[in-house]
């Protein structure tokens, strides 16, 4: 059996689920300034799965709210524009795309990491002065390019699953090895299909691989968050392993030990509320 | 492991429980087993000589030090293949650290 290439796969992207207008505008915006609230909640109310999520969201204890926010227009209102903005692509996401039957994959597992990764890129960039927003959406999305294989090759990325957990290897390896190229690629691909703003596109291409030195700076934030969120365990999987770390990513991040810890202590508590749109 | 501990008096600690009654030579009990030692009952066992005594293990203690050592475990599996780079040491410390102070 022949195995399709990356060009394959990027001309099947348009049989994955659509994803909503909406939320195509709202991602393409998130380098933009705050934009009309009363525009976008009356648009995302319209969709009552994702608006109940970001107000359970919302609501958690992680806000501190005072009183209990009933509609995005409050939610908008209390925790600003952008906030609420990054938590309704996040549900946007994760609603619109569901997995498809692969034995062995965790959609779970996998939006749990996804989330979690999310938190700690979040927790990183108001650490450095970073846009939060972009950084948090990147985090969220930087293996949708493995939900993307899920979908489209069922049956092969299962295979896949299977020898990475036998072998104890990285699964980036096994994608690599035997579909002579990986997730990172699949979800460039995407990013670009779907006009993703180009900081984004170039953390999914490039969290395995940053190169600070060719200005990869979201792609190198995304790359530690990616093992912070292993490091917690935020996806609860018996068979994790920490991705390789590079050295000048990590040192262009020029985190000491008292930022660290509590960069893991915020990553924590940003995951316990941001799950509760799973 | 739930074994009872023979202690050197001067190395118990107030609140230590005793594992075995404390008899004087004519078998009189002068402690119960069971009794939480506080600071009068060694100052009056050292008076009276003893040096030591059967003490319960502190189980508490040992399941704290057991949690801790899967967690310790736990993060070097999950390190496996990187704990030997030199990129992955910070995150390393800075894990095992961060997550053994917030065991529950």
């Amino acid at each position: 059996m022949t195995l399709p290439c990356l060009t394959d796969i990027t001309a099947r992207i348009q049989e994955l689920p659509a994803i909503s207008g909406v939320t195509l505008d709202l991602l393409r915006s998130l380098n933009d300034g705050e934009a009309d609230i009363d525009a976008l909640s009356r648009r995302i109310s319209q969709d009552q799965a994702i608006a109940a999520r970001v107000l359970r969201v919302a609501n958690s204890p992680f806000y501190g709210l005072q009183m209990k926010v009933g509609s995005l227009h409050d939610a908008i209102v209390v925790l600003g524009f952008s906030t609420v903005r990054s938590l309704v692509v996040a549900a946007s996401v994760v609603c619109a795309l569901p997995a498809t039957h692969c034995p062995g994959f965790d959609a779970a597992r996998f939006w749990r990491h996804g989330v979690g990764t999310a938190a700690a890129a979040q927790a990183l960039a108001r650490a450095l002065g970073r846009n939060p927003d972009t950084s948090f959406v990147a985090g969220l999305l930087h293996d949708i390019g493995r939900l993307v294989l899920v979908v489209l090759l069922p049956a092969e990325y299962a295979r896949l699953l299977q020898q990475s957990r036998q072998e104890d290897r990285r699964l980036v390896d096994v994608e690599q090895e035997v579909l002579g190229f990986d997730h990172a690629g699949v979800g460039a691909a995407l990013a670009q299909r779907w006009n993703f703003p180009e900081a984004i596109r170039e953390a999914l291409a490039y969290h395995h691989q940053p190169d600070p030195a060719a200005g990869h700076g979201l792609a190198s934030l995304i790359h530690y968050a990616d093992a912070i969120a292993q490091a917690l365990d935020l996806d609860e999987a018996e068979d994790s392993q920490m991705p390789h770390l590079d050295q000048a990513a990590v040192d262009a991040l020029g985190l000491d030990r008292q930022a660290l810890n509590t960069l893991l202590a915020e990553t924590r508590v940003r995951f316990d509320s941001y799950r509760l749109m799973l | 492991m739930n074994t009872i501990q023979l202690m050197p008096l001067e190395a118990i600690e107030c609140g230590a429980i005793l594992a075995e009654a404390v008899l004087d030579a004519q078998g009189h009990v002068l402690l119960p087993a069971g009794l939480a030692l506080e600071t009068h009952h060694l100052e009056a066992l050292a008076r009276r000589g003893i040096t030591t005594l059967s003490i319960q293990p502190d189980t508490d203690a040992q399941e704290r030090a057991a949690r801790q050592e899967a967690l310790r475990q736990r993060v070097l599996y999950l390190f496996r293949h990187t704990a030997a780079e030199p990129s992955a040491q910070a995150l390393l410390h800075a894990t095992l650290a961060f997550r053994l102070e917030h065991l529950q």
